[in-house]
């Protein structure tokens, strides 16, 4: 029997992360609206005082505030919840930071279905749709601890627009913390029968539910993309001119996000792609885990899905 | 920062109006009411109070101005372009394909421009970024802001308004451009937003109430600001939508105006003529 695996908080992780960085750059400073603690920066607050700004509930306002403190040099972090940094705020982050081109990096935790019990007010099962068609702007969905402190390292460094999405509930470790390179995806799994590629916290059971498969001598490709936008189309290209067939996988609406960004650059390939992400309505609330189970992005109701899908793609004479 | 007398600031102004009304020539259309209703104050801001250098316009100590009511760009790039930032011919390519004057400010096309506005209700908490970055990397620069009377129902706008009181960001000084008018008609009949700066008295800013047309009242009100104050200060200045022309002053018309020929010729006319007399009046003294 194998221990447990070790469950990290993400928004922790990713605070230590900024943190650390802004201990050896003063450029950077921490916007909060009313929220900069569960956002993971009581550490920072605690030790940068003076660089932690608050600024009650206006997440419209505190985004043109980030945009202005980005022109005299330095660089603002605002992060709050993904469905308020994403929507409330959209013309701001539209107009004064993209359009403006500014080194503002805007983080949403407690993306997708997180806040399941406090309804779809509190999802954001849209925001990369939103964010990506803003040009310039990168869009980060770091898989695992390690990925979101590498992903926070290179979000600081990155001189631009970066909408980063970071979940609420504990997170487990999938992959040995190694360089970050904004639009590089990583082969996670090899396989041929089709090409999975999946983002944020659904990778962790889209490993389990493409393991399940290859028991079942299915084997995938699986490509695990901590960036949205721009994604890694030549590693996504590679993988889907040799399988044939793609399925992407997203806690997020299964239309706008991941499976849009691929099926742009899958274009001219001809090749099936199906997505797995939330249907396109409004959905229910419950427990987080239970919302999983209820769309099928729990491991069985991934393993389930892929397999249908796997079936459903093969030529008749292989079923 | 340049002391000017006040008769140099209404010469300034004037050429100034002359050529907003050039940027509509060749059958242009444009914010034209506007720009004129505020062109005083940008004229006095450029031409007196900001400590800014045209040759050096990125300098990370320069005042800094954001034009929150960014319609009235034609009223920005006028005095820009009298002040040495771009040669004054760049105002003949205005809404040119491609141009760097467009109807709205861009900050990557055009020296001087400090932000892309426009849509309404951002210049604020734009300009509270600037003064906060400004006041972390213990710089002194000022950050001045116009709004509109007509973009105040913005809410966004008193998100800015508190949060600049909270921060006590004593280096914003926000001028309200108060013409009355609106697309639509007045302010008070689309949506009345007055008493204005009891608003902004309530949020905890200091608030000065002038003629946003008389230049010698805005120079005043802007030796009156203490630049270590704890408080932003809040101008509500009162003026004439359109001001200068006479044709159109003070009508809903003048917001968004395309002019017939003789119109204009009419317009520069009556500009010219008070050139001509502030001119005179210079010399007589």
């Amino acid at each position: 029997m194998t221990a447990a695996p070790e469950l990290v908080d993400p928004r922790k992780t990713f605070g230590q992360a900024v943190t650390e960085f802004a201990a050896d750059d003063s450029r950077v400073v921490v916007l909060s609206a009313d929220s900069g603690v569960s956002s993971g920066f009581g550490a920072f607050r605690d030790r940068f005082p003076g660089r932690y700004l608050e600024f009650g509930i206006q997440e419209h306002g505190a985004t043109g505030v980030a945009s202005g403190l980005a022109t005299t040099g330095l660089v603002p972090v605002f992060a709050a919840i993904a469905a308020f940094v994403t929507n409330r705020n959209y013309e701001a982050f539209r107009n004064d930071v993209a359009y403006m081109g500014q080194n503002v990096k805007i983080v949403g935790r407690n993306g997708g279905m997180t806040y399941s019990d406090l309804g779809p007010t509190h999802y954001s099962l849209e925001d990369y749709a939103i964010i990506r068609m803003l040009p310039g702007v990168v869009v980060l969905s770091p898989q695992d601890p390690g990925e979101i402190r590498a992903a926070a390292r290179a979000m600081l460094t990155h001189e631009g627009p970066v909408y980063m999405r970071i979940g609420g509930p504990a997170i487990a470790n999938l992959f040995a913390e190694g360089p970050f390179v904004i639009g590089k995806g990583r082969t996670h799994r090899s396989g041929d029968v089709a090409t999975v590629v999946s983002t944020g916290p659904a990778t962790a059971n889209t490993i389990a539910a493409v393991d399940a498969l290859r028991a079942e001598g299915v084997t995938l490709d699986l490509l695990c993309m901590p960036t949205v936008e721009p994604v890694d189309a030549e590693l996504i290209i590679e993988s889907a001119t040799r399988t044939g067939h793609v399925i992407t996988v997203e806690e997020h609406y299964d239309r706008g996000g991941l499976s849009a960004a691929v099926s742009e650059c899958l274009g001219p390939l001809r090749v099936r792609h199906d997505a797995i992400g939330l249907p396109h309505q409004h959905v229910i609330t419950g427990t987080y885990e239970g919302l999983l189970a209820t769309y099928g992005l729990d491991a069985e109701g991934l393993t389930r899905q892929l397999r249908d899908i796997v079936a459903a793609g093969r030529p008749a004479s292989a079923k | 920062m340049r002391r000017l007398a006040p008769q140099d600031l209404r010469i300034e102004a004037e050429e100034a109006r002359l050529l907003i009304l050039r940027m509509l020539r060749g059958g242009r259309s444009g914010h034209v009411g506007g720009a004129l209703s505020c062109v005083d104050i940008l004229t006095t801001l450029y031409f007196d109070e900001m400590d800014i250098d045209p040759l050096e316009p990125t300098r990370p100590d320069r005042d800094r101005f954001i034009l929150s009511a960014g319609h009235k760009a034609l009223a920005q790039y006028a005095v820009l372009a009298r002040r040495g930032y771009f040669p004054e011919p760049w105002v003949d390519t205005y809404s040119d394909l491609g141009s760097r004057l467009a109807g709205h400010p861009d900050m990557h096309k055009l020296p001087g421009v400090e932000a892309n506005t426009g849509a309404l209700g951002h210049g604020l908490s734009i300009a509270c970024g600037i003064a906060l970055g400004l006041r972390l990397q213990e710089r002194r620069s000022r950050v001045f802001v116009v709004l509109g009377d007509g973009e105040l129902p913005e809410g966004s706008n008193w998100e800015g308004a508190a949060m600049a009181a909270h921060h006590q960001l004593g280096n914003v000084v926000a001028f309200v451009d108060v013409n009355d008018l609106q697309i639509s008609g007045r302010t008070a009949d689309v949506m009345n937003m007055e008493p204005i700066a009891d608003k902004f008295a309530a949020f905890g800013w200091k608030v000065r109430t002038i003629d946003g047309n008389d230049v010698e009242q805005i120079q005043g009100v802007l030796a009156e600001v203490d630049r270590d104050s704890s408080s932003p200060t809040a101008v509500v200045a009162q003026t004439t939508k359109a001001k200068g022309v006479s044709s159109l002053e003070d009508t809903a018309a003048s917001h968004y105006w395309k002019p017939a020929a003789a119109e204009m010729a009419e317009a520069e006319a009556e500009i010219r003529a008070r050139l001509q007399q502030l001119s005179l009046q210079t010399v007589a003294r």
